[in-house]
């Protein structure tokens, strides 16, 4: 990343940090609340931001297409749901089994989104989206079928699944944190391979890499940093999607800055959105997830719009 | 030792053979055209050979080894590969996209080393793409982005250079000024094979040639033999006399 992009995208994170921080009734004036509470879901929204505009950098860079995201691909809808069945079967939230059953959901949901796509034939982004959008909307319903039949938890699960930071725990959060900040690692040290797959699979290949593998290691390292964040918050959609358009303007499209500058931004971007939700209707608090879903759902819109234009 | 020997293979995507039995060999300084009607097997025949498809049966050797047993890295630097288009949503600038070429070379860890930078300065010099090095490869009209990608190909310093049709969608002057690129190329000891829609650019420093003709059926021989109006006619199921073929 350049200088000035490094520059840039910190100046942003510590923005979003401080109205984090300081949005509420209270304001700056409350030293405990602002440790106890928001601190807490500050770093929350932070570790889940960084997580989700991750994963869309990798999967819009390894699937080459623009379109993608862990909302749409169904990755978090593999996740969420498979969460919600832990929580149903009373498995904590801080157990290895937890991790690993949310991260079995969201890697299924993906690879049976891919594989429905390539069913279809060509491995075209509408496919792909399709696909997608088939999976997530079973799965949801899914989700939902349990938690209207299940009873007595169901409130909180319900809050779960539409996507908030309402109750930290610091374990969850510790872990998670750690798992995205491994996952990033491990995919800026293979830039290069993200940036060969970004110029299709065909090209790839003749470059000297070996495109099945690296989409299983690029799925793999996104689905482990969406089902990070999704233990945290649940569902929230949308910022894999938007960050990395947005960083790109700044970073251009190598993965070398686009990865460090979308975990960078999409922890500015849920920050501020999670701040704005809580502070801007106050008392009444909008979730996360649905500030996101405002935003981003034109945003989406205008990408189609504007992809389907670049085609023709 | 030639940089390509093709013996006995086989290929079909189900009904019928495509390629059956098929045997030529590329030596260093060669220049294959490719030719045949669509359809008929040349653009499934250079995936066979970088080993992106599987053949069925027969051998491919690369350098002496074979193909299939290469690992994509190693064979990134003993073959390059130019698609007959390659696109990306993204905006790669020129530079960018010719230093992936360094890839196998590279590594993925570090950046790119002096020498990286050397050898994509000078593909992009021989390509006469240097001023365009900045620039958005989606800003770039077709000839200029099928010069990137033959740029991508040449910084990987491959000994075998295979493109599939690299002058379709292109005007005369960058059908000319490819063709030429090519012959220069083979020239300089690289084995060069082309698959190419016209058949008559073929005499812009072609050699060597192979000629499908469907059903797996072909001719192997050299380019004049190849160019011969009568199996040009029966391959493509044109008159003899048709003016599309080169005279």
């Amino acid at each position: 990343m350049q200088r000035n992009n490094f520059l840039l995208f910190s100046a942003a994170l510590a923005a979003a940090c401080l109205f984090s921080l300081a949005a509420g009734p209270a304001g700056w004036s409350n030293a405990d609340i602002i440790l106890n509470l928001r601190l807490p879901r500050t770093l929350a929204a932070l570790a889940v931001g960084a997580g989700l505009g991750l994963a869309g950098a990798l999967f819009q860079g390894v699937l080459k297409n623009p379109l993608s995201d862990p909302y749409i691909l169904g990755t978090s809808s593999g996740a969420t749901a498979a969460a919600v069945f832990c929580f149903l079967a009373g498995i904590e939230r801080t157990s290895p089994v937890f991790f690993l059953a949310v991260f079995a959901g969201a890697f299924g949901a993906t690879f049976l989104s891919y594989w429905l796509a390539r069913l279809a034939g060509r491995l075209s982004d509408a496919a792909l989206v399709l696909a997608g959008v088939a999976v997530s909307a079973f799965l949801s319903a899914l989700v939902m079928l349990t938690l209207t039949s299940s009873g007595a938890r169901s409130f909180s699960l319900f809050y779960f699944v539409l996507g908030g930071l309402y109750s930290v725990q610091p374990g969850v959060l510790l872990v998670s944190a750690l798992l995205i900040a491994g996952a990033a690692a491990l995919a800026m040290a293979r830039w290069r391979a993200l940036d060969a797959m970004a110029l299709g699979s065909e090209n790839a290949y003749h470059l000297g890499i070996s495109p099945e593998r690296e989409r299983v290691l690029f799925f793999a390292l996104a689905c482990a940093s969406t089902s990070a964040a999704v233990a945290i918050g649940g569902t929230i959609g949308f910022v894999g999607l938007m960050t990395p358009h947005i960083v790109r303007r700044f970073t251009g499209p190598s993965a070398r800055g686009l990865v460090p500058a979308a975990a960078l931004g999409g922890a500015a971007m849920l920050a501020a959105a999670d701040a704005a939700g809580r502070s801007l209707f106050s008392p009444a608090e909008i979730p996360a997830g649905v500030v996101m879903a405002l935003a981003g759902a034109p945003f989406f819109m205008w990408l189609l719009w504007k992809s389907s234009r670049g085609r023709n | 030792m030639p940089a390509l020997r093709v013996s006995g293979l086989n290929f079909s995507y189900g009904a019928g053979p495509l390629i059956k039995d098929l045997s030529f060999e590329l030596r260093p300084g060669d220049f294959m055209c490719v030719l045949g009607p669509n359809g008929s097997g040349k653009s499934t025949l250079l995936k066979l050979l970088t080993g992106f498809i599987k053949a069925a049966s027969g051998s491919v050797k690369l350098g002496g080894e074979e193909a299939g047993s290469i690992e994509p890295e190693r064979l990134a630097r003993l073959a390059a590969y130019v698609a007959s288009e390659t696109s990306t949503p993204y905006d790669f600038s020129v530079r960018e996209t010719v230093l992936l070429g360094r890839t196998a070379r590279a590594g993925f860890w570090r950046g790119y080393s002096g020498e990286d930078g050397a050898a994509a300065a000078l593909a992009l010099e021989e390509t006469g793409i240097t001023a365009l090095a900045d620039r958005s490869i989606n800003t770039l009209s077709t000839g200029e982005r099928q010069l990137v990608f033959i740029a991508q190909a040449l910084a990987q310093e491959a000994s075998l250079l295979l493109l599939d049709e690299p002058t379709s969608h292109l005007d005369l002057k960058y059908k000319s000024g490819i063709m030429g690129l090519l012959s220069r190329l083979a020239g300089r000891g690289l084995a060069v094979a082309a698959v190419l829609h016209e058949p008559a650019l073929a005499r812009l420093g072609c050699n060597k040639g192979l000629l499908f003709s469907g059903g797996g059926a072909y001719t192997a021989g050299t380019a004049a033999e190849i160019l011969a109006p009568g199996r040009l006619a029966a391959a493509y199921g044109v008159s003899p006399d048709s003016p599309l073929l080169p005279k």
